[in-house]
């Protein structure tokens, strides 16, 4: 079937099957292998992605689920060179060790902080919740995730 | 984001941008034009002999290019080191539920699944055995035959140590204690599983790029599994998404080879679904051990440990793995009188392998655990009594290893001591709230580093002054996650005064890179760190030589080698690099430098097998950890509260990356000591087989850790470091076992020590409970 | 291949499933899509009921919460009347799988999957929540409890649908709980859980007092004739350990892979104890002591 969306605010028609897993369209058919895939049944959180600005698992969503939609993938953080303030603080927080779960951390972190632009780490930590890392021991994670927060709050 | 720094101080990762912005392409992440799926047709049988594979309907499924079985394979098909006797495909019979059986190669992955349905195998169904004690008895089914009757049969390797006179001194004891430790076996559950593609290239290459920790071992394993001269192989390494020993050696790369040679020059491609990754993949060995602890007036005076470990169907690194736990039986005491006997056995079950901590882990989890079972028996402070039998250099352990180099345990030990969690614990403990119960624990230990006295430790580290001034570094140790490659730049950074920056890095390329060993054994940063740090003080002494000749002086010390360039002191005139670089051949701006780790030769009270399997070490790193958790009297959950981790790692060359090691270490044992059990029935299905149901720590599980490094200076290790990697997850196991000891008020022999465990120990303080 | 089809109201979810009977409909598909990954659910046909707007709205009515199916556990844990009047259910809503999870599932999902372990069901239980059931023909109103037979197993017709849950709002002054036990603090499936609501008079003697448990038996489990001899007693720990030893003893839990029936059991015995600590901290007991 032919779908149209919008792909980190660029508008995609793409023609697929409707019951092909947006995780597979984002990476085999589009090129974006930010998104990853550690589980395929929604219990590791590495295939995150935004759609309307929520956090949601592309392993368990639909291509036909994508008609309209807004999608954000770790490829359309930042904006050109400019990394995204999450994206500064993983880095400089030292967040980010095999990083193979990093883009979806920062996804799901990305939808906290326009929940909760303030979290305390108890918040950060039960936002981070579903997903797994399996080399920080997420404590440098929670750090980037609130001072990603601060620069963010002392920005707007 | 980093300029010029330091050994010593922090650096943030070369890899951080590429990887934050999802941009960094791990072996995963290739999807080469034109390319077949390749997958798996597994054993559903736990040990049978293969009658009959028929693949014909499976080859007519529209979408299907080959399919493919052991006739197909030149070469011995056979991987594993030191032991080969894993097949690519299974060729007569099948050992484990996973055994793969058929390689299907297809246009898309829906037809890759239709065509592995299709694929029916007949079996003649042979006895098999999953218990090791079982496996060892003389009626038990064999699983590798053809090896040589003096091994036993099922015993991949097994040895005995044995110093002083045990059976008199156990009589000399004045406190005794025993207890049998079952310890879990553990999923490595990398977040990347295992992945990789593969082509023939139009000169006949077979050029795999794979998620591994060992592409030069690989490409040993792979030219004698199908048949094909070593120069003919190339394996590429990219970024890992984790390893932690479970992509120590051949994962998915012999299938690969196999089906790129089948695949009509088209690129293939295979990445394990979770599901097949958990059964196909090596797990830290399940291990039973028996431990005897006596002091004599406080001082260890005897002590017997038997090692039985399940290394599953295939030997893996089962050998290596048990000879670092004999090893480290003793822990870092001194004790005289010594019995430790070792088993290391095949049994039907999935393959055992190498796991961070690598058998150290196991053992320590016992001892230390024994240590305060003695203490409580013979009225002892559980800390004080560890200062006073831990080993200084010059020492020798109760296995009869020699502390050799730099030594740190005791001040790790004193550093704990002082810290105000062991000095008020009482009054934390005390303070518990209702329905809680408290408990803080203690344990300490080492870790050793390379691969041991028969095996050589060597890394070739390679350096380039390119053209433009920059400098390219050949890495020939996978980065897995541990930053490794972060770490070189800081270290070429340090010696040639340049910034990051200054660096582009060459991930491990059989082709371009030097055999520098595999990215394990608390090695990667101390080989090839040495290595590269000799390479890049060779290009240095090049490129201030050269400056000489440009006119910038004659004498060398005159010139400073500063970011960019070169600054003649006396007249404040300066070279650009590039200039430098332009006066050079090629063949000069290239420095590569060797450097062999150095080992233990000394004669040991061990059997050559466990010698040769890597017994003993020389390098050492050491640790005392404290957690302080609370146990919820209702449900039997467990809080971890606080944790703290004070490490004897050398120098720290880069704080963050420290930490990094520490807290995800940390973090990883948890899950080892707490929820990790990665459950097999008797008959050899996994249970555990997803995510949903292998229980690992969450951001919501763990507390923040605290990191407290002792600095001692080895000598032998670049800038004075030893490797943190595996010391860190050999600790939180016991230390969190003796915090639960101490809250429950009495001893879970079982790990891990999650609810299932605890619900006996519920049971009986049920009563007491509601107040 | 399998359809896909996301019907925009009632209309097309008719016509649609009219044409493909034998289409099984995915309320955010957290579970659906594992299941069909895991071989353990089949389905040709998908008829995603997102798009129906008025199956993802919460409203109030006559001292009624209307809840929609497709609303998600993050609409509930958003919404304010829910937060205020159904803290048992907002608890329970709060720890369902991850947040993304919480993006997706419904609660619709939640209790049409039947699953003894579902987290939203025990505080419905206790809320007495109505489904109304639309089909075809009309509508029809059915009690949860009767509506869930078994594990995975409801008395939806054929071509039916859950269109929303409808929950009293419980008399001023009535408390709610739910207390999980999974294996770990995310991500977790219950091994038990419980949800209890709960009213005290001044004197802190029961007026109401209602218990669900979770993942203990084949559905969720209530014990109305041991809620009724807590009425007109004084609230207190040894009344708790009472219930909870009652209600141990009448529930037959299984073993699986996240725990055995004995420490299901135990959970059953000691999760009203939570209640205790609960009020506590809120200073109801200690405030009249």
């Amino acid at each position: 079937m032919k779908i149209t969306f919008y792909l980190n605010n660029v508008k995609q028609e793409i023609e697929t099957q409707p019951d092909r897993r947006v995780v597979d369209i984002l990476r085999e058919d589009l090129g974006l292998t930010g998104t990853k895939e550690g589980c395929g049944s929604g219990e590791c959180g590495a295939c995150t992605i935004l759609a309307d600005g929520v956090s949601k698992l592309s392993c368990l969503m639909l291509a036909a689920q994508l008609e309209n939609r807004r999608i954000l993938t770790i490829e359309g953080l930042a904006s050109g060179e400019e990394l995204h303030p999450l994206q500064k603080a993983f880095v400089e927080k030292g967040a980010i060790q095999c990083g193979f779960c990093t883009p979806g951390m920062i996804m799901a972190a990305a939808d906290l902080l326009q929940r909760n632009p303030a979290p305390d780490r108890k918040d950060i930590r039960t936002a981070l919740s579903g997903n797994l890392c399996r080399c920080t021991g997420y404590q440098k994670i929670i750090d980037a995730v609130e001072s990603a927060a601060e620069t963010m709050r002392n920005k707007a | 984001m980093n300029g010029l720094t330091s050994i010593g101080a922090p650096l943030t990762r070369v890899d951080g941008p590429a990887k934050a912005r999802g941009l960094e392409k791990y072996a995963a992440d290739h999807y080469p034009p034109g390319l077949l799926w390749a997958g798996v047709k597994r054993s559903d049988h736990a040990h049978a002999m293969i009658k009959k594979i028929d693949i014909f309907s499976a080859g007519t499924v529209p979408g299907v290019a080959a399919v493919l079985t052991s006739k197909n394979i030149k070469g011995s098909n056979r991987v594993g080191l030191p032991e080969m006797d894993q097949p690519i495909l299974a060729d007569d019979k099948v050992r484990f539920r996973g055994d793969p059986v058929a390689l299907v190669l297809a246009e898309d992955k829906s037809a890759l699944a239709l065509a592995l349905e299709q694929i029916s195998v007949e079996y003649q169904v042979l006895n098999a055995v999953f218990d090791p004690e079982q496996a060892m008895e003389q009626d038990a089914p064999v699983l590798h035959e053809n090896r040589g009757a003096d091994k036993g049969k099922n015993i991949l390797i097994s040895g005995t140590l044995k110093r002083g006179n045990i059976t008199e001194a156990l009589e000399q004891c004045d406190a005794l204690v025993e207890g049998e430790f079952h310890l879990p076996r553990q999923e490595h559950a990398y977040l990347e599983t295992e992945a990789g593609v593969a082509r023939l290239t139009g000169d006949n290459i077979l050029e795999i790029t794979v998620s591994t920790q060992t592409p030069y071992r690989d490409r040993t394993e792979l030219a004698h599994a199908l048949g094909l001269p070593a120069d003919k192989i190339r394996v590429i390494a990219p970024y890992l998404g984790g390893g932690f020993g479970g992509k120590d050696g051949i994962t998915v790369q012999g299938l690969l080879g196999l089906a790129a040679l089948h695949s009509g020059g088209r690129p293939v491609k295979m990445w394990t679904t979770r599901e097949e990754s958990f059964i196909c993949s090596p797990k830290r060995h399940p291990a039973r051990i028996r431990y005897r602890l006596g002091c004599k007036n406080g001082t260890l005076h005897a002590m017997t440990c038997r090692i039985i470990m399940d290394t599953g169907a295939y030997a893996s690194l089962g050998g290596p793995v048990l000879a670092m736990a004999m090893e480290h039986a003793a822990g870092v005491y001194r004790i005289p009188h010594v019995l430790v006997e070792g088993y290391s056995v095949y049994t039907n079950n999935p393959v055992s392998g190498a796991f961070r901590g690598f058998g150290a882990c196991q053992v320590l989890a016992g001892l230390e655990q024994t240590v305060d079972m003695l203490a409580v028996k013979g009225g002892l402070d559980a800390l004080e009594f560890r200062l006073k039998n831990a080993v200084n250099r010059g020492d020798t352990t109760g296995c009869g290893v020699h502390m050799s180099n730099s030594t740190g345990i005791i001040p790790c030990l004193k550093t704990v001591q002082q810290h105000p969690f062991w000095v008020n614990r009482d009054k934390w403990v005390s303070e518990a709230p209702a329905f809680k119960r408290r408990g803080v624990g203690i344990a300490a230990g080492m870790q050793g580093t390379g691969y041991g006295p028969v095996v050589p430790d060597i890394a070739n580290a390679k350096i380039k002054l390119l053209p433009e001034g920059r400098f390219r570094i050949y890495s020939g140790v996978s980065d897995m996650g541990q930053g490794n490659n972060s770490t070189n730049v800081h270290i070429a950074g340090e010696v040639l005064c340049q910034e990051p920056d200054a660096f582009e890095l060459l991930q491990p390329d059989t082709f371009r890179t030097l055999p520098s060993g595999s990215s394990s054994a608390s090695r990667t940063t101390f080989t090839f760190g040495n290595a590269l740090k000799e390479a890049c003080i060779l290009l240095k002494e090049r490129i201030l030589a050269r400056a000489c000749n440009l006119a910038l002086g004659v004498y060398k010390e005159d010139l400073l080698l500063i970011p960019g360039k070169v600054l003649h002191l006396p007249t404040g005139r300066e070279i650009p690099l590039a200039l430098i670089a332009s006066a050079m051949a090629e063949d000069e701006r290239v420095c590569v430098s060797t450097w062999t780790a150095p080992v233990a030769r000394y004669p040991d009270s061990v059997n050559p097998e466990i010698r040769a399997a890597g017994f003993p070490h020389r390098v050492f790193s050491f640790a005392c950890h404290l957690v302080r958790l609370e146990i919820d009297e209702l449900t039997g959950e467990i809080a971890v509260c606080d944790y703290l981790a004070c490490t004897d790692g050398g120098r720290v060359l880069n704080p963050q990356a420290y930490e990094q090691q520490i807290q995800g270490g940390v973090v990883q044992g948890m899950g080892y000591a707490l929820w990790e059990d990665f459950k097999v029935a008797e008959g050899g299905e996994t249970l555990t087989r997803n995510l949903a149901t292998y229980i690992l720590p969450t951001a919501a599980d763990v507390p923040n850790i605290i990191s407290l490094p002792v600095e001692t200076e080895e000598e032998t290790g670049p800038f004075g470091m030893k490797g943190i990697g595996e010391i860190v997850i050999n600790l939180p196991f016991p230390a969190i076992a003796n915090a639960v000891a101490m809250g429950l008020g009495r001893r879970i022999f079982q790990g891990p020590l999650n609810l299932e465990h605890l619900q006996e120990a519920l049971q009986g303080s049920e009563k007491e409970a509601p107040q | 291949m399998k359809n896909v089809i996301l019907p925009n109201n009632r209309e097309e979810l008719w016509k649609t499933w009219e044409t493909f009977p034998e289409a099984v409909p995915m309320a955010g598909g957290t579970d659906l899509l594992v299941g069909l990954r895991e071989n353990k659910r089949k389905a040709r046909t998908i008829i995603g009921l997102e798009k129906i707007r008025e199956l993802c709205q919460v409203s109030l009515q006559d001292g009624e919460i209307l809840i929609g199916a497709m609303v998600t556990h993050q609409q509930l844990l958003d919404t304010p009347a829910v937060a205020a009047h159904l803290p048992g259910l907002h608890g329970a809503a709060a720890v369902v799988g991850s947040p993304a999870v919480r993006h997706m599932g419904t609660i619709g999902g939640n209790i049409c999957s039947a699953s003894p372990a579902g987290d939203t069901l025990p505080p419905l239980y206790t809320l007495g929540a109505r489904l109304e059931l639309l089909n075809p023909a009309g509508s029809r109103v059915v009690p949860l409890h009767e509506f869930i037979l078994g594990p995975g197993r409801t008395a939806l017709h054929q071509r039916e649908i859950l269109s929303r849950v409808r929950i009293r709002i419980p008399a001023p002054g009535t408390r709610s709980y739910y207390f999980k036990v999974g294996q770990r603090k995310a991500l977790a499936i219950s091994i038990a859980s419980m949800a209890a609501l709960l009213q005290l008079a001044p004197d802190r003697s029961v007026m109401e007092a209602r218990f669900a448990w979770g993942s203990v038996g084949p559905t969720v489990m209530r014990f109305p004739e041991l809620e009724k001899t807590l009425t007109g007693r004084t609230f207190s720990p040894d009344l708790l350990n009472e219930l909870g030893k009652a209600a141990a003893a009448r529930v037959a839990p299984i073993s699986d892979i996240r725990g055995h029936a004995n420490y299901r059991r135990i959970l059953v015995a000691n999760l009203p104890l939570r209640l205790s600590a609960a009020l506590a901290q809120e200073g109801v007991t200690k405030r009249d002591e």
